[in-house]
């Protein structure tokens, strides 16, 4: 009977809210399916699970402590409760039942979202979801645990709260602490939580039980020591003892996080052969492998120096992380390894450069100072363009627009030309970055932002370019979070706007109609000239179910002025499977097909490679001895029905 | 009668603060028991471990005749009790009040409960956190008596209330328990309250009763003087029976005069008190003055040492 009173007391109490707060969470989830259905990188709606546990399943975990707890214990009706005949633990197991009953439900609620969004390429069977929903539970076991120990701390719970978010900060994202090795963390792993399928990770689970079970004993002990005298006591406002115990515990973080970044603390990466070219201003350490290889890497090492002096003054940036740059001979020329650790580290082969691969080089090696530069908001997607097109530009030119080579401008801006053509409306640098990037390449990518940095440079001077540069790529990230919280809040139009001085539409559309200029150069139309009149097509025969197959080829275009295509010119179908743990893709030469570049729709077929769920990346890709690197005609996301 | 309420040497500390030291006393089944003592003298602690809500680090506590301890569910099934301060769920209707609290008692009586909330007039629809503070403590006394208790416990349930309010609650208390004739411990610093209700009481100081018996000979035992100042003398006595038969509980200057507050030592003294009346032999310059219920127990609780010695 008391059992039946208490949990129909905090149904009556709750209940509103609790289905208010169900209402909430599903339309948030579905937000968050729709979001997940829109972005490039998304493999699953089930990603959404995950996302859901580390960003507002948290909050409602708190709402639901505060509610069924602390308001008792705060405004004193546990007292009332405590007078009557019922054991002191029961009415706290009930609540603690309560508040897990309802996350359960929560956790049932968010993953039936996910299923109704999910399709068949999602192979949803009851055994991953059984995965899924025991990992979830798990997860919200110990939230709840966490919060329901200490809801039973009265007004310290505020600093315990402080205390816990801030050690979980420092696991996850101090990079000497693999936080993926060890539960509860391992068990929300980015690539793990919702694509594992084989494994279930039982010691995982365990582990994190165990850790919940220990929050829920402490939180009874507390609520049982000395007969309810501690949880009064707690309940109480702080007390000068208390902020001792809280300076002890902001002391022992502060040591903790001290040996944490002391363990850090390490010998950076560094060139001992004797191999090795350094420049001490700007700070570069080249490593030629070879003294057969010393003239033509003292004379690239000399380039790279060329480029990041006058950089580094132009754009007022006062010190730039050590570049190092390692000879790789056998590998190809546009295969380039890039890093960020200890500085910018780049791995290439630049014994057989011309000017242009040179400057590609050079513009990857920008890229990563810049990156370091600012802490990595550079290439945030709506800042990427201005990185990409400013470093390339600058490599380019050195700041001076007399320096560009008329073969490197018409190479650049026929890819750029290219690149529009083909997409189905206006290019938006901002919001669309990424999906250029994927569908035509990063050369193509780079090439379209260095003509509209080139657009800036030619119609308002190279000061308008070094000004962008200042405002994206050299003003340090704020001192504090809120400067840095504020500096994100500065839309990058806003911020194009305060540098250059021109809105978003009069770039746009001057920037289109001078492309569409550029075009008609005798230059660049010779270039255009160059690339074959075919559009990619793609498609998947599943004619036959046991072996559906990937067809891809080409058709003739209607845009394009068919020109003189290089007699070597080959088309390359380049393709991969579209693992659960590629969140970023680009195909490489080693799953190609070569063929003739001609209209055929079936040039290509893959078959027997996979099977149906299975997602593939699909480019098709034109290289010719006119073009320093490939150039992309397209490519396709695909899944197979 | 047997005892319903024992509490045998029960102490309890918080920490380093001894809250109860040694309390024992004994309530009669029946009786009406006043629990008088300061703030912060243990009374509300002495309650939380009669209901079993606090365990007693030393002692022994028994009600009914069983040994109470946390968690003792079955004794306190038979005890209705209003608490000091009302932290009933302001979002509940008295009506959504009794049908949760009938959850815990099998003896509770709904056409009881509906009858006190009418003849207290609380509108059983409207919604507690509106109700005022006297109207709280009538809901509580309510929901304590529809339990049909078979001890009722009150804990300065009269705290915070305006006169007019208070008067009205002790009335319906002095009316449920005449009519019920329930055992009931009263627990209060309000020495008034005591003398509407209780038949016997207990004075509580520094955690231990100081007093315990019935209030007529409590008072019957004290006796007051005063002496105006510039007419008292070093060594001055108000009279030669004083001196014989009394002990000195308070002497204190006030209004101009020296206050004197005796207690008769012994029942022979309380005799020969009896068989003087009439005739008192006093020093030149002293006078009688009559002593109030208060002024007694502020002699008491101000010299508890003495206190305990001549009441025990």
């Amino acid at each position: 009977m008391a059992t039946t009173a208490l949990i129909g007391k905090d149904v009556r109490e709750h209940g509103a809210a609790a289905i208010g707060l169900l209402v909430a969470s599903l339309a948030l989830v579905a937000l968050a399916i729709a979001q997940n259905r829109e972005a490039a990188f998304s493999m699953s709606p089930f990603e959404v699970v995950r996302f859901a546990l580390i960003t507002f399943v948290p909050l409602i975990v708190l709402t639901v402590g505060n509610r069924l707890i602390v308001r008792e214990y705060l405004s004193g009706t546990r007292l009332f409760v405590e007078a009557l005949p019922v054991g002191s633990l029961r009415p706290l197991l009930i609540k603690y039942l309560l508040g897990a009953l309802f996350l359960s439900l929560l956790a049932l609620v968010l993953l039936a979202s996910c299923v109704l969004g999910s399709s068949a390429a999602d192979d949803v069977t009851p055994l991953w979801l059984g995965q899924l929903l025991l990992k979830t539970l798990v997860v919200m076991c110990l939230y709840w645990s966490i919060v329901f120990c200490f809801s039973l701390c009265g007004h310290l719970r505020i600093v315990l709260y402080l205390v816990t978010l801030g050690i979980v900060a420092l696991v996850a994202w101090m990079p000497a602490i693999d936080a993926t090795r060890f539960a509860p963390f391992r068990l929300l792993d980015r690539d793990l939580f919702v694509f594992e399928r084989d494994v279930t990770p039982v010691v995982d689970m365990l582990w994190t039980l165990g850790l919940a079970a220990a929050f829920v004993v402490t939180g009874f002990v507390i609520a049982r020591l000395g007969n309810g005298s501690v949880a009064e006591r707690l309940a109480r406002p702080m007390t000068r003892r208390d902020f001792v115990v809280l300076g002890v515990l902001v002391v022992a973080g502060a040591g903790l996080a001290g040996a944490i970044a002391e363990n850090r603390t390490r010998e950076p990466i560094r060139f001992g052969n004797n191999t090795v070219l350094r420049v001490a201003e700007p700070a570069i350490e080249m490593y030629f492998a070879s003294e057969a290889y010393r003239a033509r890497s003292e004379a690239f090492l000399q380039s790279v120096q060329n480029a990041i002096e006058p950089m580094q003054a132009r754009l007022g940036i006062d010190a730039l992380p050590i570049t190092r740059l390692a000879l790789r001979p056998s590998r190809e020329r546009h295969d380039i390894d890039y890093g960020t650790l200890d500085g910018v580290y780049v791995a290439a082969n630049w014994l057989e450069h011309d000017s242009y691969d040179d400057s590609v080089l050079v513009a990857v090696v920008l890229h990563g100072l810049l990156t370091a530069r600012t802490a990595g908001r550079a290439p945030f997607e709506p800042h990427h363009w201005v990185l990409d097109g400013f470093t390339r530009w600058w490599a380019e030119t050195l700041g001076d627009p007399e320096s560009l080579r008329d073969s490197h401008r018409d190479e650049l801006l026929a890819r750029a030309v290219f690149v529009v053509s083909r997409l189905d409306q206006e290019a938006d640098l901002v919001t669309g970055w990424q999906g250029i990037a994927d569908n035509f390449g990063y050369p193509s990518a780079e090439a379209l932002a260095f003509s509209a940095v080139l657009y800036v440079a030619e119609t308002q001077g190279v000061e308008a370019v070094f000004a962008l540069g200042r405002s994206f790529l050299a003003e340090p990230v704020g001192a504090s979070v809120l400067a840095s919280l504020a500096d994100r809040r500065r839309p990058a139009w806003q911020r194009f706007q305060e540098a250059t001085g021109t809105t978003r539409n009069e770039f746009t559309s001057g920037w289109a109609t001078w492309l569409a200029s550029q075009a008609r150069e005798p230059g660049v139309a010779a270039q255009l000239g160059l690339v074959p009149s075919l559009e990619p097509v793609f498609s998947v025969d599943s004619s036959d179910p046991t072996q559906p197959a990937i067809v891809a080829g080409y058709r003739q275009s209607d845009s394009g002025t068919p020109g003189d295509v290089h007699h070597d010119a080959r088309c390359f179908l380049r393709y991969g499977a579209l693992s659960a743990f590629d969140y970023e893709f680009e195909v490489g030469h080693e799953d190609e097909r070569e063929s003739l570049c001609a209209a055929d729709e079936a040039a290509h077929r893959i078959s027997g490679l996979h099977g149906a769920g299975d997602r593939v990346y699909v480019a098709l890709e034109f290289e010719s001895p006119d073009f320093h690197q490939p150039l992309r005609l397209g490519a396709r996301r695909l899944e197979i029905p | 009668m047997s005892q319903v309420i024992e509490f045998d040497d029960v102490s309890k500390r918080f920490g380093r603060l001894s809250v109860l030291d040694g309390l024992s006393l004994g309530v009669q089944g029946g009786e009406v028991f006043g629990f008088l003592g300061r703030n912060g003298a243990g009374k509300s602690t002495a309650i939380r471990v009669l209901m079993g809500i606090t365990a007693a680090d030393r002692g022994e506590m028994r009600v009914f005749g069983e040994r109470v301890s946390p968690g003792a569910i079955a004794v306190r099934r038979r005890i209705g009790y209003v608490a000091q301060e009302q932290n009933m769920y302001p979002w509940m209707s008295p009506r959504a009040l009794g049908r949760f609290v009938r959850g815990f008692y099998p003896s509770w009586d709904d056409s009881r409960w509906g009858e006190l909330n009418a003849r207290f007039g609380l509108p059983e629809k409207r919604r507690l956190g509106t109700f005022s503070g006297g109207m709280k403590a009538k809901l509580a006394l309510a929901m304590a008596l529809a339990t049909r208790p078979e001890l009722l416990v009150l804990d300065e349930p009269t705290a915070g209330m305006d006169p007019v309010a208070r008067r009205e609650f002790l009335d319906l208390v002095r009316g449920e328990t005449e009519r019920e004739g329930v055992t009931t411990f009263f627990s209060t610093h309000l020495i008034d309250e005591i003398e509407a209700v209780a038949d016997r009481i207990a004075i509580v100081e520094g955690g231990r009763a100081i007093y315990e018996g019935a209030l007529a000979p409590l008072v019957a035992r004290t006796v007051g003087y005063s002496i105006a100042v510039e007419h008292d003398v070093p060594g001055s006595f108000p009279g030669p029976f004083a001196a014989a038969y009394m002990e000195m509980l308070d002497d204190s200057v006030r209004g101009g005069r020296r206050h004197l507050v005796m207690f008769l030592r012994d029942d022979i003294a309380l005799e020969q008190a009896s068989a003087q009346a009439g005739t008192p032999q006093l020093s030149p310059g002293w006078r009688h003055e009559s002593l109030s219920l208060e002024d007694v127990f502020v002699a008491l609780v101000g010299n508890r040492a003495k206190a305990v010695a001549l009441t025990s």
